[in-house]
Order: structure tokens, then sequence, then C-alpha cells
């Protein structure tokens, strides 16, 4: 089936629950897909007593994402949620409160105010100078995306502590934050190379941070006030 | 001891890192980050798998004693065996 996945046409298929997953993503005669998955290419001997559903699921996510490298994009494993017009990615390791706390600012800001686009592996991309993140039909456990974009107004790491205090990372410190929650293991050297420079790129463009937080409602405010207030140019 | 195929060096914003691709890209987890020295060293390395090539190039860039050097790389070697990168000849 085709769908239009983070502007680009893409061939899915249907099997292992994904007709469901993608139902607001589906653009039937979109024409030409630019990225075909391939069920047949699925590894499934790599998930031992994994449901087929499942399997369906990282697999097809692997190959998009995989090809979205083509396209000028990368995705981060992040929750990642609208307000006023732009896209806050809150990222980090399993278990790190990253859906709690966008959950945290829909309580805060208003489930209307602040759409939750993508709960687990929003897509980047860089169309015309500006880093865009896509709601995606690959969304986590929750199900939670919305088929929509946002200009990236920054990217925080939540680490859970005893108190709310943000900083800035430097460009070292973020790219091997942002390395370590997105995919850079490829077959071959030409496709590495094309990943390093929109990572590259997002790290100069885009503001990156640590939060050590608790879940609460002043660790969205921090983050918040802080996100939204600066922007540009990353600190070497 | 010598470099294992499918490991390469990159540039990514002023910092160097060692990276794998394609098979050996499955079980390798993490990311080697070197400095500028370990980068001169991970080239050298792609030449020559003697640690004498290692040593001598460092005390010919740098301004280090040769026990300097020898010890330097030596935990150069014991980072790389550590992150899997290495494999006996």
């Amino acid at each position: 089936m085709l769908c239009e996945i983070a502007d680009l046409i893409a061939d899915v298929p249907a099997a292992g629950g994904l007709a469901s997953r993608c139902q607001s993503y589906i653009r039937e005669n979109a024409g030409q897909p630019n990225i075909v998955i391939r069920e047949a290419l699925y590894r499934g001997e790599r998930y031992p007593n994994v449901s087929p559903e499942l399997v369906a699921y990282m697999e097809s996510a692997y190959q998009f994402y995989k090809e979205l490298v083509r396209f000028g994009g990368f995705y981060l494993h992040a929750s990642a949620v609208v307000l006023d017009g732009k896209a806050y990615l809150f990222s980090g390791f399993p278990g790190a409160g990253k859906s709690t706390h966008t959950r945290h600012w829909q309580e805060e800001f208003g489930e209307d105010a602040a759409l939750i686009i993508n709960d687990d592996k929003p897509a980047l991309r860089r169309i015309d100078g500006v880093w865009y993140a896509y709601g995606t039909p690959w969304c986590g456990k929750s199900g939670i995306n919305a088929n929509q974009k946002a200009p990236v107004a920054g990217v925080c790491f939540l680490v859970k502590a005893k108190h709310n205090k943000i900083r800035r990372l430097n460009v070292f410190e973020a790219m091997q934050r942002v390395m370590s929650q997105t995919i850079y293991k490829f077959q071959s050297a030409d496709t590495l190379d094309r990943m390093l420079s929109h990572l590259e790129r997002f790290l100069q463009e885009i503001p990156v941070y640590e939060m050590e937080n608790l879940p609460d409602a002043d660790a969205v405010r921090l983050s918040h006030s802080t996100m939204s207030r600066e922007s540009g140019e990353n600190v070497l | 001891m010598k470099l294992k195929e499918n490991f390469v060096l990159r540039q990514v914003a002023q910092n160097w890192v060692v990276l794998p691709i394609g098979e050996a890209a499955l079980d390798f987890t993490g990311m080697l980050s070197l400095n500028d020295a370990g980068a001169m060293l991970w080239k050298v390395l792609e030449q020559d798998p003697d640690p004498r090539a290692l040593v001598a190039a460092l005390t010919a860039e740098y301004d280090v004693s040769q026990q300097q050097a020898q010890e330097d790389v030596e935990a150069f070697l014991q980072k790389l065996m550590s992150a899997g990168c290495l494999e006996r000849e």
C-alpha cells in the first residue's frame, strides 16, 4: 500500500498490522514510491519469540529509516510534542521518562495545544534549510502519532533525578547522545557518510540539552521555557 | 594485532570517531571516540600493524619520550581491543 510519510511516498506491506498503523498515511494513486519496504527482507530470525506483528513493525521501521538517510533525514528515539507550531523532542535511554514528560506537557498546556506527533521514533528531515520533525506510523507501544510535521525547536535528553536542572550540551556531548539514540550502523560507507553529514548539520543548527528531572510540572516549565527561548547556532 | 576490516575513522563535528559498517556493525556497540593523537595512530595502524611503527609515529609527531610513547601506544591498543576493533593476525 502506498503511504505518504515524512513527505516521501513509501510502499509499505500491509501485513503484520501495518495497514491499521498506517491508516492516516495511506495515499492511493500517490505515484512512484521513493521508498519501497520489502516484507521478504524482514529479518525474523533476529527476533526469537517475538510476534510476527512486532517483527513487521520493527523491520519496516528499520527499512524506512535506513532509506530516509538518502532523503536528508534520520530518526531520533524520542517523544515529539508540537506546541505553538514548533516541535520539541525528548530523548533518552528506555525508561528515561520521555513519554511521561510529553504527557506532562499535555497536562500543562492542554491536549489540544500540545500535540504528540510521535511517541517513539519521529523522522527528522532538513528541507529548504529547516529541520522538521514528522509524525510517522513507527511511534512505539503507545501508538500515539499524528500525520503532521513541525520545525524542530530543540532536543532534550532526559535523565531521572531528584531535582530539575537543564543545560545546553556542547556539540561533542550532543553527538554522543544523538548517536546513542539513532541508527548509524549501515552496510555501506556511503550511507554512513550521508548519515554523518546530516548529523553534523543537525548538531550545528539545532540546540541540544540535557535535563536532570523529576516527573513533574516544574520540569515541564523548565524544559519549555529554556527550549522555546533559545535557538540558532549551537555552542561549541 | 591488526585492525578488523569494516571499521572506519570519521570526523564528526570536529571530533574523531570510529564507526562500524557492514557485518562489523551488527555486534559493535557504542562508539569509539579518539583524540587527534589517537586518530593519527589509527591511520598508521591501517597501514602497518607493527606496534613499533605506532611508537615511532607518536615520537615523530609529538614531544614525548620513547617510554611515554610506548605506554600511550599500549593504552591505545588496549582501548581498541576493548572496543572489539582488533584481531590477531
